[in-house]
């Protein structure tokens, strides 16, 4: 009797082993190829957003109150600060209208419909992240009711932070570039150099110790320096042309010193989001 | 007396607020959490479950646990990660091991927090094999132990200190 029970445990495990496996490799699949999820994880997962609001709204409420009553400490200073920074503002952004509106007319000229810059951003608030060490993921209070479709890049305060991973109705999961799996960071962008050449490439990981974002096999023979600006090139469709990455930190030879390995800083904060953009592009 | 006591709504309830919790904590503590590279991933849904085990052999009835903690990780797993099939499995084995070390170690506040440590370490450990096995991280054993094992037990074990009183009173308020 001990010895059946003992088989029987055995015969339970391994079926679990062999079902969870079975189970993670259909959702990691389906996950990589599909635009959606099946209708009823997306359901699901509406169903659980919208609960997830109840208690997530309270606490991040809580938390930006705490927050701003120390901000309130410094806050006659910054305020002169940035009154200076606003007025420089207010010249840039007519210009910028004056710039967006010859861009649009000439483009009407050459018959030109829709070039890789643009995009139209869908503004978001983070309701939770996903707790694991392994997934840096966030939820984010838009899906695909909003037009916000797998693949787009998503920006916080100044820089891209990732990816849409999933998509809801509702609600949709971004995939930081922190992530180190197989297709978190993959965006093609470019480089300008100092002496004016453009350099391609490909994100290709993120070192968790330094903090940086890597890019691995560059030949060129364009000289990369420190703090050269890194900005998507939108190659490859869905990310948009200009949005910016980061700063080069380092440039040095890879292992096998054939190429290039560039460690590029990100330009904001990828442990603190609260406020995220979805660049849409229209296809 | 499972069925009629308020256990019976307020167990479930009580899960799926420490499921939430786990991600709002994470997303208001997250400079704090995630300063890479190391990672404190908050456990509260496992540590609700083990209480439940724990106070359950006080109270002399049984609940169904093992069929909430698979409620709980498929929530988990489709809500928080998009991989089903990880935390289905981990949470009703927690509950599993959690019983059969309960049947061995008389469970008080000190034991608690061992059979805790052992819990939390199986979860991170088995977690962490399921996405190696997936190539969702590509972290090395060694680096596993020292950015997110430890870190994770820290917290969670501080948790369990603060939060013991406490979900012991919540538990004795529903029986």
């Amino acid at each position: 009797m001990q010895k059946f029970s003992l088989n029987r445990r055995l015969v339970i495990i391994i079926v679990c082993v062999i079902v969870s496996f079975a189970l993670m490799t259909v959702s990691v699949a389906v996950r990589n190829k599909k635009a959606t999820p099946p209708l009823v994880q997306q359901f699901g997962n509406d169903i659980v957003g919208l609960v997830d609001r109840v208690v997530a709204i309270p606490t991040n409420g809580l938390s930006g109150s705490v927050s701003s009553i120390s901000e309130l400490l410094n806050t006659y200073q910054e305020n002169q600060q940035l009154k200076k920074q606003v007025s420089e503002l207010a010249q840039t952004k007519v210009r910028d209208q004056t710039l967006a509106k010859e861009n649009k007319q000439l483009k009407k000229e050459i018959s030109l419909n829709n070039s890789l810059t643009d995009y139209t951003a869908v503004t978001a608030s983070v309701i939770t992240r996903t707790p694991s060490s392994w997934q840096n993921q966030v939820v984010i209070n838009k899906g695909a009711s909003a037009g916000v479709e797998k693949n787009m890049p998503v920006m916080s305060g100044s820089g891209l932070i990732g990816r849409v991973a999933e998509v809801n109705k509702t609600n949709s999961k971004v995939e930081l570039i922190t992530d180190n799996n197989d297709t978190a960071n993959r965006f093609a962008v470019q480089i300008s150099t100092k002496s004016g050449k453009t350099v391609n490439g490909v994100l290709s990981g993120y070192n968790a110790n330094t903090g940086q974002v890597t890019m691995n096999n560059i030949t060129t023979k364009a000289k990369i320096t420190k703090g050269d600006k890194v900005v998507t090139s939108g190659l490859g469709g869905v990310t948009p042309k200009g949005l910016y990455v980061g700063t080069v930190a380092k440039a040095s030879g890879d292992d096998y010193g054939l190429s290039t390995k560039l460690y590029i800083t990100p330009a904001t904060d990828l442990s603190d989001l609260n406020i995220v953009t979805v660049a849409v592009t229209k296809q | 007396m499972y069925r009629l006591s308020k256990l019976r709504f307020g167990f479930p309830v009580f899960l799926f607020l420490a499921l939430f919790l786990d991600g709002a904590v994470s997303q208001v503590f997250s400079v704090q959490m995630f300063r890479y590279p190391t990672t404190m991933v908050s456990h509260l849904v496992v540590l609700w479950l083990v209480c439940g085990v724990i106070f359950e052999a006080d109270g002399a009835f049984d609940m169904p646990l093992a069929r909430w903690a698979a409620v709980a990780g498929a929530v988990f797993d489709l809500y928080y990660t998009g991989i089903f099939g990880v935390y289905v499995f981990i949470f009703p084995l927690v509950i599993y091991v959690t019983r059969q070390l309960v049947a061995w170690i008389s469970p008080n506040f000190l034991s608690g927090l061992l059979i805790y440590f052992i819990d939390i370490a199986v979860v991170e450990g088995l977690g962490y094999l399921a996405s190696r096995a997936v190539h969702l991280n590509d972290a090395a054993g060694s680096a596993f132990l020292v950015n997110t094992l430890g870190p994770t037990l820290a917290f969670n074990l501080a948790m369990f200190v603060i939060l013991y009183f406490p979900i012991r009173w919540v538990y004795n308020w529903l029986k």
